[in-house]
């Protein structure tokens, strides 16, 4: 936490060039250091004994946040390498994009550790200006200036629903550390109050993760902002969102008691969120904004998982979250190189990849049909847990919706495979990636892949992190 | 100079890989002789892409002939007094969630194996002469037969499910690529109807895993858990939703109708591999998952099951006779065959079972065949309408005799394979018990009969019309040329072998009663 904060600085100096590769590295340094703070180390799936706190126990640092933070900040660096691609082609100031992103990604991580209701306020909407300011980026352009504009104007409002709601809360258990929260509420009735609250958090989490119907913003924002923006709103910020959820619902509102209030609540919103996720992506002529809808579907699985709660039910959310992570970004990689080229954002144009960047042609076929859930992919392997989490705590009805949308979904990543990979090319020039580009992604297919054979190492890490939260 | 140069890539891998494997496999010094069979079309496909152009052919016919080695072998290696699960590899996977890496085969598995390599090398020679992305061809061929061979010998749950799915994307692209007619419709058709069956097939695995005491998904396990486990009521709720998932692969009405399309547009190749191998699948399936893990869900379901199943030879029958694409009617008499074999897994009668396994070997061997033969007659005539094909017989003498050996197959000519399984279908559907007095498939399995005779029709229809008959146009006739050496090849090789299983079916309804006759006394079924 303390080196990113220092690397923000880094941002706001003169200069181009430099400044990418002080923001990358940075960005690796934080997660270098993920690893060697605790003197735990993430990759051999040790639980931290002693999590580290700082700001007198506001944030503390177990394994679960580790995890998060991990996916927060692979989703980062793969954005700037998006961002590094994106700007050639833009020609736009890329210092204060360097640093409102930096500072996103801080926002991010602090959510993820913190314990304490208001400082996850403020890291929630330190996040979330920033990608106000990140989605409005292109001054020129309309859609841009559309997203962001859509985005503070519903973003405030569901942050102010959030306020009120944690306001509720505070006035029932006279605390804000969540953890007393929960302790508070297991010696309380039920109230109306509560209830409320509640519901209001909901309202105001769920916009963050895209849930329905706390959705509508998605597709124009996506379109709208600039594809390194999409692509880390899409995943950061949704990992994010999933963190505060966790945090709150799974440690603060977790007594017996108040259960039932929001779970049948939660179900029915996975539920609409895959529905209509899905359906809506149908008949999507632009990658983005399908690319909007698919996100709001997998909000909708990963939230049957989270909804499933207990061990199996977390490791099952982290596992998909990191697969996710690669499957998305390794998708809008493609997407950010392709309308570089292209000039066009329409799905008709990735005609005859097979023959203009088969990489480009195969990445899109593995990422795509990950986020499907077909197998061998790693989204594959990550359904099968989230789905068979879901039936274990009884909800197999969601898990029906579930399959049997993810089966409606491929229709729609089938369209994209298609014009990629059996269609012919309407103008069969090549699309050149330079060398760190081929080789984001080819590790993010072959993680995609061997994930799907083999979950084990990020599923023993995964699990760690769980445990931390559920022993 | 050619021919030699091909009969050496089939013999000397056939020939290694049989003696390699040759000490039984069982214990500490096993090789692992399932992976292998999976392995290998696998790495095939990745040495196909890291390969040039003008090896592709041979590697993977050289990667075929190495899988048929090891299938004769695993044939041979089986010991049937023993029984049971045999050749078993297994490696704890993620224990945590009961999945194991786990491999084995019993007698009706066995069957399977040869069937995949016979199907796999037939499939590369006919694939002999594409030209349009020929590595991507057979990059996905290899990849569809990797999956499919690990589908029949995976024995945990989650393999099972990530082999029979892995193989439904190299078809997707096959279809949509080098198919031809409205190929991208077909494409998606197949595989969106194909995914929706693996759906139910997903939860009911997840349900079955979850209510069983002992968290597993070890189908030999599962197998066995029925009478302590499952509930009559999750038995029934179950039942027929695991039924119907893995009836969509074996085309059950009404989620037939990816089959016509999947199979009148797919390429030759994947035509015969999907219908000959992965639509045997569903069967399979069915044999091993459902009527083990659900007895009393089959018990209670199957009679009204079977309904769907006399539509499928029925209707499937009639239909072939209408039609006016000479691939269509193969596609629906595949359909009509399938409908047979699940009608033999109804009867829940050791001979009807027998009958149904040998009837999928039969059925995967000469619908393979007969694909063949309609993808080469294509080839050469190049239109599909039966309106315009006629007397080709002067043109191509052997494909014509060979066509009329494999209508004979179709129809269920004694000698060849169709017979024996048929034959074994009908008499388990007069001695199954069902009901006690009033036994449904007496009364059914006459209309079963009449589909014989509908085969025979459509068959003698298309012989008639193709092959005989007058010359609709001449320009085909001038320039239709007979099957070439290495065309005719893998046709021969499948008849040889539907020859063999019919004319001395022993050992091979030998290897498939060591799994019907223990599955029979376990879930209480008919004799």
């Amino acid at each position: 936490m303390l080196v990113l904060v220092v690397d923000l600085f880094r941002g706001p100096a003169a200069g181009k060039g430099p400044l990418q590769w002080l923001a990358a590295l940075g960005t690796l340094g934080a997660l270098v250091s993920l690893s060697c703070l605790n003197g735990t180390c993430l990759f051999s799936a040790c639980t931290v004994s002693e999590p580290v706190q700082s700001f007198a126990g506001f944030l503390k640092t177990d394994s679960l946040a580790l995890f998060f933070k991990m996916v927060i900040l692979l989703a980062t660096l793969l954005t700037l390498l998006m961002a590094v691609r994106y700007f050639k082609t833009h020609n736009t100031y890329t210092a204060e994009f360097l640093a409102i992103l930096l500072f996103s990604a801080a926002g991010a991580s602090a959510l993820t550790s913190a314990q304490e209701i208001i400082t996850l306020y403020i890291s929630l909407e330190t996040l979330t200006i920033s990608s106000y300011l990140l989605a409005s980026f292109m001054k020129k352009d309309k859609g841009s200036n559309e997203a962001g504009m859509k985005y503070l104007l519903l973003g405030a409002f569901s942050s102010a629903l959030l306020l009120l709601g944690f306001s509720y809360l505070y006035g029932l258990t006279g605390t804000t550390v969540i953890a007393d929260v929960a302790k508070s509420l297991a010696s309380q009735p039920v109230s109306p109050l509560l209830v409320l609250s509640v519901i209001l958090i909901i309202a105001g989490l769920a916009f963050k993760i895209s849930l329905a119907p706390f959705h509508m913003w998605t597709p124009d924002v996506y379109e709208g902002a600039p594809t390194p923006v999409t692509a880390f709103l899409s995943v950061a910020s949704k990992t994010a969102g999933f963190a505060a959820f966790v945090r709150l619902f799974w440690v603060g509102l977790s007594a017996p008691s108040v259960l039932p209030v929001w779970m049948g609540l939660f179900a029915v919103l996975s539920a609409m969120s895959i529905v209509l996720g899905n359906l809506e992506a149908l008949p999507q002529r632009n990658i983005k904004r399908m690319m909007a809808y698919s996100s709001i579907a997998q909000a909708g699985y990963i939230s049957t998982g989270f909804l499933a709660g207990g061990k199996l039910g977390l490791t099952a959310v982290l596992f998909y979250t990191f697969v996710y992570l690669f499957a998305n970004l390794g998708a809008f990689l493609a997407i950010v190189i392709v309308s570089g080229k292209t000039g066009s954002d329409q799905i008709e144009d990735y005609a005859g990849m097979w023959k203009r960047s088969p990489l480009i042609g195969v990445a899109l076929l593995v990422c795509l049909l990950s986020l499907a859930g077909v197998p061998p992919f790693a989204g594959f392997s990550g359904k099968w847990y989230l789905f068979g989490a879901a039936v274990h705590m009884g909800y197999t009805w969601l898990a029906l919706v579930g399959m049997v949308f993810s089966v409606v979904s491929l229709y729609y990543y089938l369209q994209v495979v298609r014009q990629a990979l059996v269609s012919d090319a309407k103008d069969p020039s090549p699309i050149e990636m330079n060398l760190l580009e081929k080789g984001v992604l080819l590790i993010c297919v072959i993680f995609t892949v061997t994930l799907g054979f083999w979950p084990r190492p990020i599923m023993d890490v995964a699990q760690a992190a769980a445990t931390s939260l559920f022993n | 100079m050619f021919p030699i140069q091909v009969l050496a890539t089939i013999l000397l891998p056939f020939a290694a890989a049989f003696e390699f494997f040759h000490n039984p496999v069982d214990g500490p010094n096993a090789l692992p002789i399932l992976t292998c069979f999976i392995l290998i079309p696998n790495l095939a496909a990745f040495l196909i892409m890291a390969t040039p152009a003008n090896w592709t052919k041979w590697i993977s016919l050289f990667a075929a002939s190495l899988e048929l080695g090891l299938a004769f072998r695993v044939f041979t290696l089986y010991q049937i007094s023993a029984g049971g699960f045999q050749l078993v590899e297994q490696v704890p996977w993620l224990n945590n969630l009961g999945i194991q890496y786990l491999l084995g085969v019993d007698g009706m598995s066995t069957l399977m194996v040869v069937l995949v390599a016979c199907v796999y090398f037939a499939g590369s020679l006919i694939s002999w002469n594409v030209t349009m992305r020929t590595k991507e061809y057979f990059v996905l061929f290899s990849l569809l037969v990797g999956g499919v061979a690990g589908a029949y010998t995976s024995l945990d749950l989650f393999f099972f499910f990530l082999f029979y799915e892995f193989a439904v994307l190299p078809m997707y692209l096959l279809v949509g690529i080098w198919g031809s007619g409205r190929k991208e419709y077909a494409a998606m058709k197949l595989t969106l109807m194909l995914l929706a069956g693996s759906a139910f097939m997903l939860v009911g695995f997840l349900a079955m895993y979850f209510s069983s005491s002992v968290h597993t998904f070890d189908i030999r396990i599962l197998g066995n858990l029925s009478q302590t486990n499952f509930t009559p009521e999750f038995q029934n709720f179950w039942f027929p939703l695991l039924f119907l998932g893995f009836g969509v692969i074996a085309a059950v009405f009404p989620f037939h109708t990816w089959s016509p399309d999947g199979y009148g547009s797919a390429p030759t190749a994947a035509s015969m591999l999907h219908a000959g191998v992965l639509k045997s699948l569903g069967g399979y399936s069915i044999i091993r998952v459902a009527l083990p893990a659900l007895p009393q869900g089959a018990r209670h379901w199957l009679p009204i099951l079977v309904f769907l199943t006399i539509v499928n030879i029925l209707y499937a029958a009639i239909v072939a006779l209408k039609q006016k694409d000479f691939k269509y009617v193969i596609a629906y008499s595949s359909v009509s065959h399938c409908g047979a074999i699940l009608f033999g897994i109804c009867t829940l009668q050791v001979a009807g079972l027998n009958g149904a396994v040998i009837q999928t070997l039969s059925h995967g061997i000469v619908a393979a065949m007969t694909f063949a033969l309609v993808g080469l007659v294509y080839g050469k005539a190049h239109t599909r309408e039966l309106a315009k094909l006629g007397g080709l017989g002067a043109a191509m003498p052997v494909l014509g005799g060979l066509f009329v050996a494999a209508a004979m197959a179709n129809v269920g000519l004694p000698g060849l394979s169709g017979f024996v399984g048929e034959f074994l279908i009908f008499l388990g559907s007069y001695r199954s018990g069902f009901h006690g007095g009033f036994n449904i498939f007496q009364v059914l399995f006459p209309t079963a009969i009449l589909a014989i005779v509908l085969t025979a029709i459509y068959y003698l229809r298309l012989v008639q019309i193709v092959f005989y008959g007058p010359v609709k146009d001449p320009h085909i006739k001038e320039e239709a040329k007979d099957g070439s050496f290495i065309e005719i090849l893998p046709i021969a090789f499948l008849l040889v072998v539907s020859l063999a299983v019919g004319l001395y079916p022993k050992p091979f309804v030998d290897l498939s009663n060591a799994t019907i006759a223990p599955l029979i006394d376990q879930i209480g079924g008919f004799k």
